[in-house]
């Protein structure tokens, strides 16, 4: 039972972050004439979806804890790389995630292996935070334990959607920084 | 004009990752951080080759994108529905709110809010079969009657 209810949890939770994400902009482009319309019709569009579509699939694949590891590295070296080389973003997280994807060819046999590029592209994308909301290496590491934690409560929800990674990197460092903002800056 | 060749970006980066991960089998992570890679290294090295605008915009737009041609077969089957979402994306990134600014997966979420979206539009279109082969039998042999 406790784990239907973890996964109603992940599934509200991401619907939450979605919704506050789609009502940031709807609330700052008020008086534009056509967004707020276009983000009704989004929201609506989006709880169908939830409802309706098959996006929950119980997989077989074992899931070893252990990947959760990877996702500080690669959200430190995509951090480094933005702020402290100052390529940019983009650059650093295509870097990262390419480095990345070649490691199943270390071992072929390996499942292990297998799961580490998607690990590593999440853990670029929190990478990708501004120095400005990211203020230090703390901050990155504890939206990675974060990112860790829903990589492996969702490892069955939401299966092959494009742009999970960077739902889920989006709901740890949102979690992150609203943690941050109660402690430090009052 | 900034805005349709940003829109047209999506599109092409969707379609273009979601092509380099099933058709050349290069899995979806590879697909698109090397294409991104590739672009954003492009409009690094010639910078003024474009309008500055659209060298500030097109990598983060390509890269966002290029999130939605990571999704699998199962989910979306059709170009036409990643060609939808790409424009979804533009969209949201177009109108994007200035408080999540410079969070890292703002634009992964985007791409799975419009992803997500676009996979409720086959709820709305009508049912072409919905009558099974016996009844339209059954309705047919009731006509004949009708007319003797």
């Amino acid at each position: 039972m406790p784990r239907k209810k973890i996964r109603t949890f992940t599934i509200i939770l991401t619907l939450i972050i979605q919704l506050l994400f789609l009502s940031a902009i709807f609330i700052e482009k008020l008086q534009n004439a056509y967004t707020p319309f276009v983000i009704i019709v989004l929201s609506l569009l989006l709880l169908v979806s939830y409802v309706k579509a098959p996006i929950h699939h119980r997989t077989n694949l074992h899931e070893h804890v252990l990947i959760v590891l990877w996702i500080p590295i690669g959200a430190l070296a995509c951090y480094f790389l933005n702020n402290v080389c100052h390529l940019g973003p983009v650059i650093a997280a295509g870097i990262v995630g390419t480095l990345g994807s070649f490691t199943p060819l270390l071992n072929k046999q390996s499942t292990y292996l297998k799961q580490l590029p998607a690990t590593f592209y999440c853990g670029a994308f929190i990478g990708m935070t501004n120095i400005a909301i990211a203020s230090s290496v703390y901050f990155v590491l504890a939206a990675s334990f974060f990112a860790g934690v829903l990589l492996l409560v969702s490892k069955s929800l939401f299966n092959g959607l494009g742009g999970k990674l960077g739902t889920v990197a989006f709901t740890a460092v949102t979690i992150t920084s609203f943690i941050f903002f109660l402690l430090f800056k009052k | 004009m900034i805005a349709f060749v940003l829109v047209l970006t999506s599109v092409i980066a969707a379609m273009l990752t979601f092509y380099v991960n099933h058709q050349l089998k290069q899995g979806p992570v590879r697909s698109s951080a090397l294409l991104s890679l590739l672009v954003a290294s492009f409009l690094y090295i010639f910078p003024n080759l474009l309008p500055t605008e659209l060298t500030k915009n097109i990598p983060v737009v390509f890269i966002g994108g290029s999130f939605i041609g990571m999704a699998s077969k199962k989910i979306a089957d059709s170009y036409v529905k990643l060609a939808i979402s790409g424009l979804v994306f533009a969209i949201i990134y177009l109108n994007t709110s200035s408080f999540f600014n410079g969070y890292g997966g703002a634009l992964g979420a985007s791409a799975g809010i419009s992803l997500l979206s676009v996979l409720s539009l086959p709820f709305f279109t009508p049912k072409k079969h919905h009558l099974t082969n016996g009844v339209l039998q059954l309705r047919k042999i009731i006509f004949k009657r009708n007319k003797h």
